[in-house]
């Protein structure tokens, strides 16, 4: 059949569409759905700009199809949050400005939290390689690393630090 | 005078908000009804001519509405040299050259489509090398270069590769070579790279049935990519509108003109249908733009303290198969090509070379980082030679104010402190502790300069008015392009009002038909120009302020100011909110007066003094220089070659810090670019089909988070730029300039061999340490 | 980057599975997807049919079978396998290599399966299941049958795999279990790479021959283990180190590509040796 009825939660809600088998999960995400946070960097798997949680695990989207996904729940940067609410991860990117022009921004992100949530206390080394497939043209990682570093202090309940004075 | 209040403060950035939500739309986001998609029939040869192209069959696949070739759109375009059609023509000239295009109902039969193409090609010699693209032999990329429009500044010679030569003549240097003490020569190289912004290229185009083109693009230069396009097409400028979404990374590579032409074409084609053309990532390492490589050889003559008294460069620049926009970076380098350093007597000579090699263009630092891998590895290598600390002999020699560059450029006190950047960075990284010497541990340093290179009447300006709520609507056509340029120009509105900076929205998405005109976001110039005339338009707005206040309170304009929302007379204790005079003031009795206040702001570099065609010399030709300094150190694992740069120290004359958390982010991030070219980046094109070899993120590989160093030290220095925003100048450039050099001397420090040839490679550096070994 | 239309179905048995594949033959078995929709895009392979595996409940599990031997099935990820704590307790150079993977997000969906059928001769999980002894399970149009990892790989991208053969299992004997060492890894970067040279050295801990193991990656057409430098470094123990390197560099066929020369792999591999076996002393006590 090169055609199928999916259904699963995205966000938490739940959506059924019919999808052809060659469209990805990403193209579901973004062309389907219109939640177009994720984004398509490279195609295969190499940049993390895609990354989106399935079933809790940071995925990259532009290698699964959506029949795969059928089932399953999604979780994109459209779901963790907003303005009114934001994801103590987005806050704290904010806070660190570990955002420039915030292509891969959705999909750090969401790799971050895949990392919080199985290791809510990770050493620097840990973010590093829980963010290796997570590309970044812009930032050089540092404030990236930070922003995850302060995020996971406020999600463990501890007291929020002012980002640490890096000129002068 | 008093601090700034918004200046110099790390506010929230103004488009943050929008970019960890996944609310901000980059162009491939944006939907259009009914879009067709695009594909590109490229030539698979890297020189070839183009006897044919048929599109009958590709016509009759189901679902294609338009198809473009060459001949239907015989236009020449190119920023500086109009080397370039909108699809080759006659001759293919490198391996993804674009010959025609496609635009379909559905991404798979634009594909088939493009299949389904025929193109008869007759394939020529081609060459690869840029040294011997200069070679009597060589097969000439532009047959017809001679008769190409350029700009007066740019020298093309009709009849050979060449398609720029910037010749740089200042004292004698032959006598003054005569004279040295020693003499040293060296020969570096630095290959292609590619920027690898993670948003690839995309433009969506139509032109609808009035006649009137619409264009959204992921670009740095919505006015220039409206001027070319009008140019291109012979269209009026007013009835071609480009807008610009959200951007993800540009780095040069979406600066200028770029895939639009094409978009456009096929939107001209398709009837009022919107086109959108969308690059993959493979197809922007041979379909877009890249970096130019560059073969560099130095001459260096000292006299016995140590100074330069003769320095020679020579470049020979690969600026592939087209060189619209590369022949500037020719120039720039040539006119830069004394780095940080007071050379009194130079040879200068910077060739651009056609190959049939991918695009070169605009890249960060245009140029700078490619020479000064050379010369800052040239200067270490003379301090070496003559047992100098490598950070004293850059301060012998180094520019300062009193000090002349190679144009003949006299420095004023404005121009940076270089100096105290070497000082700062060498202390940073403890470059002359008294150490025991770690086996394999080295540090190095290196210098750095950049100024903008700009035409001399490239402008900013800024469109500055008010809503009824006392909100100040900034309109920039600068682009935001991950630099922080949006937030910025909210901390000058803001301090220029003194307002809260709350109450300040920027506009940043330009559209060309109702925005101010902006030349383009590169060349590290936006805080700088768009900043000066947010300042001057902010002056407007006060005058405007002012003049309907000292009639509603009946004082003298002169006496009134703004603070906080509100125009304030000091002397009476007497004030008005904004809100009251933003759309005109109503007395009680109805009479009104003034009107929306809103005011347009403007800057253009002045006194810039074009260079000597022959000798370029010129006694101003740059609007400002920024200096800077980097220091690493590394550990090297000399059996298998990998090294590993441990920490970074940089330091940089800015002017002032307009936002200290953003401006790490420049310098983290650039220290990691200038990593990356450093240590792992090279465009690698298969020698003999001209294939660019490693087109895909697997084989082209960038930092990771893993490759980050353990530690990136930071300082500025501050001396005001004279006509810079409170002291700015530009920053986005230089942070990667000066890094592969800063790691190649490192190296040499740590275990006595140099790397000549860009990146060095863990198999590069073990392959030299053998040789080493041997006594080579 | 296109994918081309193809059909899809989820099988929900091993046989479904293989029948499927027999009515159409050239359809692909779909894991975790990783290098087939990459080499899909590339127009490398074009099956017809993906057939999805991940729905098989036998296939879906790392279970201990009675005689102590540890199954880890076909659709498992790789972030499980090495997660997993009897992988972890008694195959340690297991869950370091299923690691080395990618990154973390592509290691989700990517299975250890699926990585040593797309047989790249860079294929890190290979290198650990060669020293382990490991034996895959297949299932095909002709029946079952076990296939010892040593006799797996055939060439680059090619497998002893028959055509329609699906491997269900690999299976780690319980023999292997707490074998320690190493595995070296050089590559363009630090972050997420293909292996330049990849080299795994380990030992058990008994006295017996047979108890080191020295296995290659992306320096021959396959991995590849080298029995006499095991024999060499069986007979002297860490002082026979770098005779061992000098066996490895010798067995070793690499070649010069994007990662690298033949002649930097071939001396890198005698590094390598080198130090890993050198380091087993250390390791083992």
């Amino acid at each position: 059949m090169t055609e199928h009825t999916i259904t699963l939660r995205v966000n938490g809600l739940e959506e059924s569409r019919t999808v052809p088998s060659n469209q990805t999960l990403l193209s579901f995400l973004r062309d389907t759905l219109d939640l177009t946070g994720a984004k398509e960097g490279c195609g295969e798997g190499e940049c993390g700009s895609c990354i989106v949680l399935v079933d809790d695990k940071p995925v990259n989207s532009c290698l699964m199809l959506a029949v795969e996904a059928d089932g399953c729940s999604v979780t994109t940067i459209e779901g963790i949050g907003d303005a009114s609410r934001l994801h103590p991860l987005q806050s704290a990117f904010l806070a660190h400005t570990a955002v420039q022009c915030g292509f891969c921004t959705p999909g750090m992100i969401l790799a971050g939290l895949a990392l919080l949530r199985e290791n809510p206390s990770p050493t620097e080394a840990e973010i590093r390689s829980a963010l290796s497939g997570n590309l970044c043209r812009c930032t050089g990682y540092r404030q990236i690393i930070d922003a995850v570093l302060a995020a996971a202090a406020a999600m463990r309940g501890e007291a929020a630090r002012a980002p640490e004075e890096k000129t002068g | 005078m008093s601090a700034p209040r918004w200046v110099g403060k790390d506010v929230p950035r103004v488009d943050g908000l929008e970019k960890v939500t996944g609310s901000a739309r980059y162009t491939a986001d944006l939907k259009f009804p009914r879009m067709l998609h695009a594909h590109v029939v490229r030539s698979p040869h890297a020189h070839a001519r183009v006897l044919g192209v048929r599109t009958e069959k590709a016509e009759r696949v189901p679902g294609v509405r338009a198809v473009a070739t060459g001949r239907e759109f015989p236009f020449h375009t190119g920023i500086y040299l109009k080397d370039q059609t909108i699809f080759a023509i006659d001759r293919a000239r490198h391996v993804g050259d674009s010959i025609a295009a496609v635009a379909a109902e559905t991404p798979e039969a634009a594909r088939e489509a493009a299949a389904l193409v025929e193109v008869d090609y007759e394939p020529l010699p081609a060459n690869f090398d840029a040294v011997a693209g200069i070679g009597p032999d060589a097969p000439l990329v532009h047959p017809d270069l001679g008769a190409y429009e350029c700009v007066p500044w740019i020298r093309p010679r009709g009849g050979t590769n060449i398609c720029n030569h910037l010749k740089v003549r200042k004292g004698d240097y032959r006598r003054a070579l005569a004279k040295c003490a020693c003499v040293f020569e060296n020969t570096f190289a630095v290959p292609q790279v590619q920027h690898v912004a993670l948003e690839t290229h995309v433009a969506v185009a139509r032109a609808d049935l009035s006649g009137r083109i619409e264009v959204h693009t992921s670009a740095q230069s919505p006015f220039t990519v409206r001027h070319l396009l009008a140019a291109c097409f012979s269209m009026p400028h007013g009835d071609i509108s480009v807008r610009v979404p959200a951007v993800g990374g540009g780095f040069g590579g979406k600066a200028g003109i770029g895939i639009e032409p094409i978009a456009v074409a096929l939107a001209m084609k398709a009837r009022g249908r919107w086109v959108r053309l969308l690059i993959d990532r493979p197809e922007e390492f041979y379909g877009t733009v890249v970096r130019q490589g560059l073969t560099a050889t130095l001459t260096t003559g000292i006299d016995r303290s140590g100074k330069v008294q003769a320095q020679k460069m020579h470049y020979l620049w690969d600026c592939g198969a087209y060189g619209g926009y590369g022949v500037n970076i020719v120039r720039a380098a040539g006119y830069t090509c004394g780095g940080a350093y007071e050379f009194p007597n130079v040879e200068g000579d910077s060739i651009g070379v056609y190959t049939n090699r991918p695009v070169g263009s605009a890249y960060r630092g245009f140029g700078m980082q490619e020479i000064h891998w050379a010369l800052e590895q040239q200067m270490d290598i003379v301090a070496r030679e003559i047992g100098m600390d490598p950070a004293d002999f850059r301060l012998l020699n180094c520019l300062g104010p009193g000090k002349s560059t190679v144009t003949g450029e006299v420095l004023g006190e404005e121009a940076g402190r270089v100096d105290e950047c070497i000082r700062r960075v060498a202390e940073m990284i403890g470059m002359r502790e008294n150490r025991p010497r770690s086996p394999n541990r080295g540090k190095g340093i290196a210098c750095a300069v950049k100024a903008p290179a700009m035409p001399n009447d490239a402008a900013s300006s800024v469109l500055l008015k008010y809503a009824e709520d006392g909100t100040l609507e900034v309109l920039i056509s600068g682009i935001d392009i991950g630099q922080g340029l949006k937030t910025v120009a909210a901390q000058f509105a803001a301090e220029a009002m003194n307002m809260p900076i709350e109450k300040v929205r920027v506009r940043g998405n330009p559209d060309t038909d109702s925005f101010p005109y902006d030349w383009q976001t590169v060349a590290s110039r936006q805080s700088w120009a768009t900043g000066n005339a947010i300042f001057r338009a902010a002056e407007k707005i006060r005058d405007q302020l002012f003049a309907t206040a000292a009639e509603t309170l009946g004082v003298p304009a002169s006496e009134l100011a703004v603070e906080e929302e509100n125009v304030v007379h000091a002397k009476s204790g007497r004030s008005i909110p904004i809100t009251k005079l933003a759309m005109g003031y109503q007395f009680p009795d109805g009479h009104t007066i003034g009107g929306p206040v809103a005011a347009a702001g403007s800057f253009i570099p002045e006194g810039l003094i074009h260079l000597d065609p022959e000798t370029s010399q010129s006694p101003k030709p740059v609007a400002k220089w920024t200096f800077g300094a980097q220091a690493v150190d590394v550990t090297v694992d000399p059996e298998t070659g990998e090294y590993t740069v441990d920490r970074v120290a940089a330091c940089y004359d800015v002017g002032r810090v307009i936002h200290p958390a953003m401006i790490a982010g420049q310098l983290y991030g650039g220290v990691v670019q200038g990593l990356g070219t450093g240590m792992m980046e090279e465009l690698v094109v298969d020698p003999a089909s001209g294939r660019v070899a490693n087109a895909s993120l697997v084989d082209y590989k960038i930092p990771t988070t893993e490759d980050l160093p353990r530690e990136i030290r930071l300082d500025f220095v501050e001396t005001p730029q004279a006509d810079g925003p409170l002291g700015a100048r530009g920053i986005g450039e230089h942070t990667m300039i000066p890094t592969p050099a800063a790691v190649a001397n490192a190296l040499f420090d740590a275990c006595g061999i140099r790397i000549l040839d860009l990146p060095i490679t863990a198999e590069k550096v073990r392959a030299a340490l053998k040789r080493k070994e041997k006594g080579g | 980057m296109l994918l081309s239309r193809f059909e899809y179905a989820a099988a929900r048995t091993v046989e479904e599975a293989v029948s499927r594949w027999g009515e159409s033959p050239g359809a692909a078995y779909l894991a975790g997807g990783t290098d087939l929709l990459t080499q899909m895009r590339i127009g490398k392979r074009a099956p017809r049919l993906l057939i999805d595996i991940k729905r098989i409940d036998d296939l879906s599990a790392i279970r201990e079978r009675t005689n102590g031997d540890l199954s880890i099935g076909a659709a498992v990820p790789l972030a499980a396998i090495a997660e997993h704590p009897i992988v972890r307790e008694r195959y340690p150079l297991l869950a370091e290599c299923c690691t080395r993977v990618g990154a973390r997000p592509l290691r989700s969906r990517a299975t250890m399966i699926g990585n040593i059928c797309n047989a790249s001769p860079a294929a890190d999980t290979a290198v650990a299941l060669l020293a382990l002894d490991a034996e895959a399970a297949a299932c095909g149009p002709s029946g079952s049958r076990a296939i010892r990892i040593a006799d797996f790989f055939t060439g680059p991208g090619e497998t002893s795999l028959l055509p329609g053969e699906l491997v269900t299992e690999v299976v780690l004997p319980l023999a292997a279990s707490g074998w320690r060492g190493a595995y070296f890894r050089l590559s363009r970067r630090r972050g997420m790479d293909l292996a330049t040279v990849g080299v795994l050295v380990a030992r058990s801990n008994g006295e017996d021959p047979g108890r080191h193991r020295v296995a290659l990656a992306s320096v021959a057409p396959t991995p590849l283990r080298v029995p006499e430098a095991e024999a060499c470094l069986d007979r002297n123990g860490a002082a026979a180190a770098p005779r061992a390197a000098e066996i490895a560099r010798e067995a070793c066929r690499p070649i010069t590509d994007l990662r690298g020369t033949a002649a930097y792999r071939r001396e890198m591999v005698g590094v390598l040796v080198r130090r890993g076996a050198a380091a087993l002393d250390r390791r083992t006590k």
